[in-house]
């Protein structure tokens, strides 16, 4: 516990001094009646030096939250001695806003515990620490202050939203384990294909007893599987464009979150790569583990300034299996991502690029060299959506506020009338 | 705010009391308590509670010529001055250590502000009696002289180790 003492107390002594060395110099009674309540004052701020012990315990009602969420926040505090005035503070990450006052300023009677709750709305995605808090005793006329810590430090995870998805995109090429994806492949499962004439291994149940009489001879059923994918979500975190608290990095997790929860649900393995200035990646896997996995890893998402030159060869090659569909989140602001994943359309992933508009993010300067720049900028956007257009990539762009079902949509719009991407 | 407002309102009142009560060097006395007064409207303003004893020395300084100019009448509003004085300052303490936004209980200032009024009136009152007591006719003396000397002695003694 740290003491702080008021420079009051050595002033009033020193002015206390002055009067009655002043008075008994001029001899005059007036500045000793002067000095007598700086006297006073000294002697009382003096006699207040008693520490006041404080003890507490810092708890949050939930270690993990949603993005949106409010949660409780509770200081214990006691005292021995009582306390008549002590300001607690919680020190919070940008992401987190109290509803009520922090600092706070509360009194303690002496061996009494006292609660102070803070509630805390959790206005962005983050893994977070918080505490100690900050406490300072005062006494009652502030002469002395004794600061300490409160509290350990407390984990708190909170988690992106995540948008309710009704229709994915479907990849171009499935794999070979069971999932709900039905597949282009014709063999056993539900959806039917096409009419084919039996074959010596043919089960009996697959023939097709109608057309079988229709033509005179044996006839089968063929049908789609339904097997799973792989989904890679490739997410560009070179650089995050942010106004009012609000970026390009958090759309990007929080999309990043949705699909990976949609697709996950149906059986799909689902990867993760962070293709930035820090390299992070996770293998495909299903089942809820990978769920949490993911999300985890997008809580410690954050742009890493860098001008090292990185490709797609840096990868480990089972972070990108084969026929996976690769689904990219960018903001087309950088050059090594945009030239990644062009690499990666040239090497034969089914792509598909989301582009995570910076543009609402931006504002043009009031200038008319402001306003030309920024005209060019976004001719050099559209310039490079139309080479991946050229190269059968799909480019879509999601701005703050769409829903992304809207632009996931556009995709298969586009790839139903596209010509379809081969590798 | 209002705190400041107070104080400098105390600090003003004081001011005007003591540039009244000797009207021949009024000008000088107003023109070194003015300084005092835009002194602790700096200390006010930037929260810079290191020069607050000087404000109050200045005012203090003030007083003290004033009233050796006088003669040798004693000026019964001594304690007053005094009292008002310490208020100034400690209102002024007030207003700089609430200088960061925190929401304090009604209970809290409440508790502050009857100890700030409590320690003015022992201020005022232990002030009175000393006027009161130069007013009994206990004759002077070297042995007066020694004692007042002494507690003289023994405040700068406390100043310089509280200073420590």
């Amino acid at each position: 516990m740290t003491r702080l003492d008021s420079p009051r107390v050595v002033a009033y002594a020193g002015l206390a001094a002055f009067g009655l060395l002043a008075g008994l110099v001029l001899g005059r009674v007036e500045l000793v009646a002067l000095a007598a309540p700086f006297a006073l004052a000294a002697v009382v701020g003096a006699a207040l030096t008693r520490p006041p012990e404080l003890t507490g315990t810092l708890v949050l009602d939930r270690e993990r939250a949603l993005e949106g969420d409010d949660l409780r926040a509770s200081l214990e505090l006691s005292s021995t001695q009582g306390a008549d005035r002590v300001d607690v503070f919680l020190p919070l990450p940008l992401e987190l806003r109290t509803r009520d006052g922090n600092p706070r300023a509360v009194a303690l009677a002496p061996g009494v515990p006292r609660t102070v709750e803070l509630t805390l709305a959790c206005e962005r995605w983050g893994a977070f620490a918080l505490g100690p808090a900050l406490v300072r005793s005062r006494d009652r006329l502030g002469f002395h202050a004794w600061e300490t810590q409160v509290g350990i430090r407390q984990p708190l995870r909170v988690y992106p939203s995540v948008e309710t998805l009704r229709t994915m995109l479907a990849p171009l090429e499935t794999q070979v384990f069971i999932g709900n994806q039905v597949s282009r492949a014709r063999g056993e499962g539900i959806e039917f294909a096409d009419l084919r004439e039996w074959e010596p291994s043919d089960r009996r149940r697959r023939i097709n007893w109608r057309a079988s009489a229709r033509r005179g001879e044996l006839w089968v059923n063929e049908q789609h599987p339904e097997r799973n994918t792989d989904v890679v979500l490739f997410l560009d975190t070179f650089t995050d464009v942010r106004t009012s608290g609000r970026g390009t990095l958090d759309l990007t997790v929080r999309a990043a979150a949705s699909l990976a929860h949609r697709y996950l649900q149906r059986k799909d393995r689902v990867g993760v790569v962070s293709f930035g200035g820090f390299l992070s990646w996770l293998l495909p896997a299903s089942g809820t583990r990978q769920l949490y996995r993911i999300v985890d890893s997008l809580l410690q998402m954050d742009v890493v300034l860098s001008f090292a030159a990185k490709g797609i060869d840096i990868l480990p090659p089972r972070t990108l299996p084969p026929k996976a569909l690769v689904l990219a989140l960018t903001p087309l602001l950088d050059a090594r991502s945009a030239a990644a994943l062009l690499d990666l359309r040239a090497r034969g992933f089914d792509l598909v690029v989301i582009e995570v508009s910076p543009v609402p993010f931006v504002r043009p300067g009031a200038d008319e060299l402001s306003q030309v720049s920024y005209r060019l900028w976004r001719l050099s956007r559209e310039s490079l959506r139309r080479r991946y257009e050229q190269a059968d990539v799909p480019v879509v762009e999601w701005k703050d506020g769409e829903a992304l079902e809207a632009v996931l949509g556009e995709v298969t719009a586009f790839r139903r009338y596209a010509r379809p991407a081969r590798a | 705010m209002t705190l400041a407002l107070l104080s400098a309102a105390v600090y003003a009142g004081l001011l005007m009391y003591v540039t009244t009560r000797k009207p021949p060097i009024a000008s000088l006395l107003g023109t070194v308590g003015g300084l005092g007064a835009l002194l602790l409207c700096f200390v006010l303003v930037r929260r810079w509670d290191e020069l607050l004893p000087w404000a109050l020395l200045v005012l203090a300084a003030t007083y003290a010529v004033a009233i050796a100019a006088r003669g040798a009448e004693i000026d019964e509003a001594a304690p007053l001055v005094g009292a008002g004085l310490l208020l100034c300052g400690e209102l002024a303490a007030w207003s700089i250590g609430e200088r960061f936004t925190i929401a304090a209980e009604r209970a809290v200032v409440a508790s502050r502000a009857v100890a700030v009024a409590l320690l003015t009136l022992a201020g005022l009152a232990v002030s009175a009696v000393v006027v009161s007591l130069a007013a009994v006719p206990v004759g002077g003396g070297l042995g007066w002289t020694i004692l007042g000397s002494a507690a003289a002695v023994l405040v700068v003694a406390l100043t310089v180790r509280l200073a420590r």
